[in-house]
């Protein structure tokens, strides 16, 4: 396979021309999961030269059909056309042949390796025996060639996460790909970071790459894709459009529905004081979070922003007495609970929402009714320590599912048949129950589908009005911006003071993020 | 051929498709264990004779299998508990032996009255059990040791810490040889008249109704559910993570411990070297196979006290050595877990355009 250089490349999106084949085709595809249709009849057209948006909500098959084109899914039935010719994806090993390359969300790297034994690792996966050095010398050379400036010496577990990323990218096109799929490249990046990176894939198309971008930032697509294909429930709903014919709000009509807009919430006036934190600070090789203190009101809710990864999962694990911070006070009404049990925590009416609800929160094998149960286990309230009553059990969790409008389950349900909507209303359901002063919820609406997360922020703000305080700690300024009357931002573990009132703006926010505090 | 072929896992799983994968494995597993024994000069009429005939179906070949089974039902409980919460304790007959010496202790000093001498030795055993988990518990809660390294390492330690007795304070003076002095009549259990099945019998069944207890209808059951099918929720659920985890482990401990006791006080009647070999795999097998369901533990046990009363005749009549049962029950347990792949996966047809 031919491989064009960046340099000598001349930038002309003209290449694709008419008669030329599409670089990718993928044709009437059909998959289905044991029964449950992820795919039907769907299709792409990726074009040479193109910077491709790839759009839809979760669970539209966004990320089935790219892993059909990577080989990693057979299709039950379709054509795959790479570059006009038929070709067989038995295995990712052969869309690696045919020159398709992926950058997945969850880098496949290896974290104890350096950039270059990775690189060296995958070309040997591929058939090409390079030496370290070799491999050494080809990462230079590409990571100058796209202004990257990676050490091939680095550590892949020692660099951030960007840098990463670039490794990651390096590395598939060095194996060859002249058709490239990132997925959600720029959720994981800072502002700067995500603009350098859609710079990159620009350039890349130039140079007469083909390049398909997943993604749920539609300001992104606008600005930085040539056309834009828009998948929903299984099907491509729009195919293959240019996207200066297309206003953004038929893009969100076709891949999300209508959706009604809620207005920004009219906070009432925030009554007692109801969690505090004090100079709360963590140490875990560097400073993790440093000097963190806020106040929460009743009928309050607070937003921390910020790029994951600045401390947002220690504040939470230090709230639910995962961890211990070094110093600091975390009180509740005044009771200080810095060093109390998650048990004695969740008494005193503290509720926390993880980011990851499977990781620390719900069973992936216990059913609904044994999600629901956990907390209330202690008092009694479904019979005493010698004998569980499964039947109050149930009928509690009947009620719950019905309140919480949960759909797709009963209490005999394992809770890993659930969508992450549903799941994630469980949770609330759960953690929302009586007793409920303050919640945490850690980015609540992350990775469900538009109305899936509207119906989650309405349900935080309905505990609120109700008299509880929420924090939230969030990536999604759109969230952010709706649900909060101030906002802190959390960066490199430091919290900012709240902005309030027309301090409050995403310009000012994304100073704050990316500012080094 | 399989190639064009894909497994697909599947959404839910019927429970018949689990019976039938279940038993379609168990039913591979004991023919191609039938084949293995075939193949090395035993005639199929003869085998047929010997695990079908008389291992179940006669009088005598019942109770032998009954009796093989009553420490296998308490060493397979052992297992399910401690697997219940995610802890390999690979040191079941570390426990065992243990609990064997609490008993035979007990027993050659006439501790407590003879009325209640028996249940002193039992007491003593499950308590000798539970301390020599403890260790391993202590070990993995506060400096996470993996218990797979430790449980069994100390389960050596008790081995040679059983012949150390047995060479030395505990040795037979009327024999020489290493073994205990045998046990007084009123430390024996007491045979129920039908072969050698003894009292052991009761202790066993009673220990599966408190373990289905237990893990069915106990607030401390549904704990442990969560806790072995994710800690960290359990933990922010606010359950009492530790104490479930060490009730379960510590019983774990304490019926090995009982399973030692009753294997001394029911058929041994002395403390030897070689009456707690082999329970560790036993124990392995009978909880994965039972899939650590105390009624299913039971059934199981009984099935492989089958297995090894027929491994016995044919170690003594056919000279088959002791290995090839011991791989018998290694390709019925392989072929079982094997066969799971079946229910939790469909085969499909790749069709590619």
């Amino acid at each position: 396979m031919t491989h064009r250089s960046l340099n000598d490349a001349s930038p002309t999106p003209q290449q694709t021309g008419a008669g030329e084949a599409p670089a990718l085709l993928l044709k009437g595809i059909d998959k289905a999961f044991d029964g449950k249709v992820a795919l039907s009849k769907a299709g792409f057209r990726l074009a040479w030269g193109e910077v491709h948006a790839l759009v839809g909500e979760n669970g539209a098959g966004k990320s089935t059909i790219m892993n059909v084109a990577t080989g990693v899914y057979g299709p039950d039935a379709g054509e795959i056309i790479v570059d006009g010719r038929d070709v067989p994806l038995r295995s990712p090993g052969d869309a690696v042949d045919a020159g398709i390359g992926m950058v997945h969300q969850h880098f496949r790297l290896v974290g104890r390796f350096t950039v270059a034994e990775n690189v060296a690792l995958a070309l040997h996966g591929a058939g090409r025996r390079v030496t370290l050095a070799e491999a050494a010398r080809l990462v230079s050379e590409k990571s100058a060639e796209l202004g990257f400036g990676l050490d091939p010496n680095a550590v892949i577990g020692r660099i951030s996460v960007a840098e990463q990323q670039r490794a990651e990218i390096v590395k598939v096109l060095l194996l060859g790909a002249r058709i490239l799929i990132l997925d959600e490249p720029t959720a994981v990046l800072t502002g700067d970071e995500a603009r350098a990176l859609l710079t990159l894939v620009r350039q890349l198309s130039r140079s007469g790459h083909a390049v398909a971008l997943i993604t749920h930032k539609l300001q992104e697509v606008s600005d930085h894709c040539d056309r834009i294909t828009v998948m929903r429930q299984g099907c491509t709903v729009m195919d293959a459009v240019a996207m200066e014919e297309t206003p953004v709000d038929t893009i969100i009509r076709e891949a999300f529905g209508e959706v009604r807009e809620a207005p920004r919430r009219q906070m009432a006036a925030p009554g007692a004081e109801l969690l505090r934190i004090d100079h709360l600070s963590l140490t875990q090789d560097t400073p993790v979070l440093d000097d963190v203190s806020l106040c929460l009101r009743a009928g309050e809710i607070l937003g921390i922003a910020g790029v994951g990864g600045n401390g947002q999962s220690e504040l939470v694990a230090c709230l639910n007495g995962v961890l211990r911070p070094d110093s600091g006070r975390i009180a509740l009404s005044g009771e200080d609970l810095a060093k109390a049990s998650p048990a004695h925590r969740r008494r005193a009416g503290l509720r926390i929402i993880p980011a990851d609800r499977f990781d620390s929160a719900m069973a992936r094998g216990l059913t609904l009714a044994e999600n629901l149960a956990l907390t209330g286990l202690a008092d009694g309230r479904f019979g005493p320590w010698w004998r569980l009553s499964r039947r109050k059990m149930k009928q509690a969790a009947a009620k719950s599912l019905t309140a919480f409008n949960v759909l797709g389950g009963t209490p005999s349900t394992p809770a890993a048949l659930l969508s992450g909507g549903n799941a994630q209303k469980v949770l609330l359901a759960r953690e929302l129950a009586a007793g409920t002063k303050v919640v945490v919820a850690h980015s609540p609406a992350r990775g469900l589908d538009l109305r899936s997360a509207r119906a989650v922020q309405d349900l935080l703000a309905e505990a609120v009005a109700d008299g509880a305080a929420c924090l939230l700690i969030s990536e999604d300024l759109d969230e952010i911006m709706r649900m909060c009357s101030a906002v802190s931002v959390l960066n490199r573990g430091r919290l900012s003071a709240p902005l309030t009132g027309s301090d409050l703006t995403p310009n000012r926010l994304g100073e704050l993020m990316v500012g080094h505090a | 051929m399989l190639d064009g072929t894909l497994l697909l896992r599947r959404q839910t799983v019927p429970g018949w498709l689990r019976g039938a994968c279940y038993t379609g494995g168990l039913v591979f597993g004991l023919g191609l264990s039938a084949v293995l024994l075939v193949s090395m000069g035993i005639a199929p009429s003869d085998l047929f004779q010997e695990f079908v005939i008389q291992t179940f179906m006669t009088y005598q070949g019942l109770g032998q299998t009954v009796t093989a089974a009553t420490p296998l039902v308490l060493v397979g409980l052992g297992t399910a508990l401690a697997m219940r919460v995610r802890f390999w304790n690979i040191g079941i007959e570390g426990q065992l032996w243990c609990g064997a010496m609490a008993a035979t202790w007990v027993a050659i000093n006439d501790i407590g009255p003879e009325s209640l001498r028996i249940p002193l030795m039992m007491a003593a055993a499950m308590i000798a059990g539970l301390l020599w988990i403890a260790i391993p518990l202590i070990l993995k809660l506060w400096w996470s040791v993996s218990e797979v390294i430790s449980t069994l390492l100390l389960g050596s330690i008790a081995f040679f810490w059983v012949q150390h007795m047995l060479f030395g304070a505990w040795r037979d003076t009327t024999t020489g040889f290493a073994t205990s002095p045998s046990f007084d009549a009123a430390e024996r259990l007491s045979l129920l008249g039908w072969e050698q099945v003894h009292g052991g019998i009761w202790i066993a069944l009673t220990a599966v109704l408190v373990c289905t207890w237990l893990t069915g209808v106990s607030r401390l059951g549904l704990q442990a559910k969560a806790v072995g099918e994710n800690m960290r929720a359990a933990k922010a659920a606010g359950l009492p993570v530790l104490t479930t985890i060490a009730v379960f482990v510590l019983g774990s401990g304490a019926l090995c411990g009982l399973a030692g006791a009753v294997i001394t006080a029911g058929t041994e009647y002395r403390l030897s070297q070689s009456l707690g070999q082999g329970y560790l795999f036993s124990g392995i097998v009978v909880a994965f196979l039972a899939r650590a369901n105390p009624l299913a533990v039971l059934v199981v046990a009984f099935a492989l006290g089958g297995i090894t009363t027929t491994g016995g005749v044919l170690k003594v009549f056919y000279g088959v050595s002791e290995a090839v049962v011991l791989m018998a029950q290694g390709i019925v347990l392989l072929s079982v877990l094997a066969a799971q792949l079946f229910a939790d996966y469909r085969l499909s047809e790749r069709r590619l355009a």
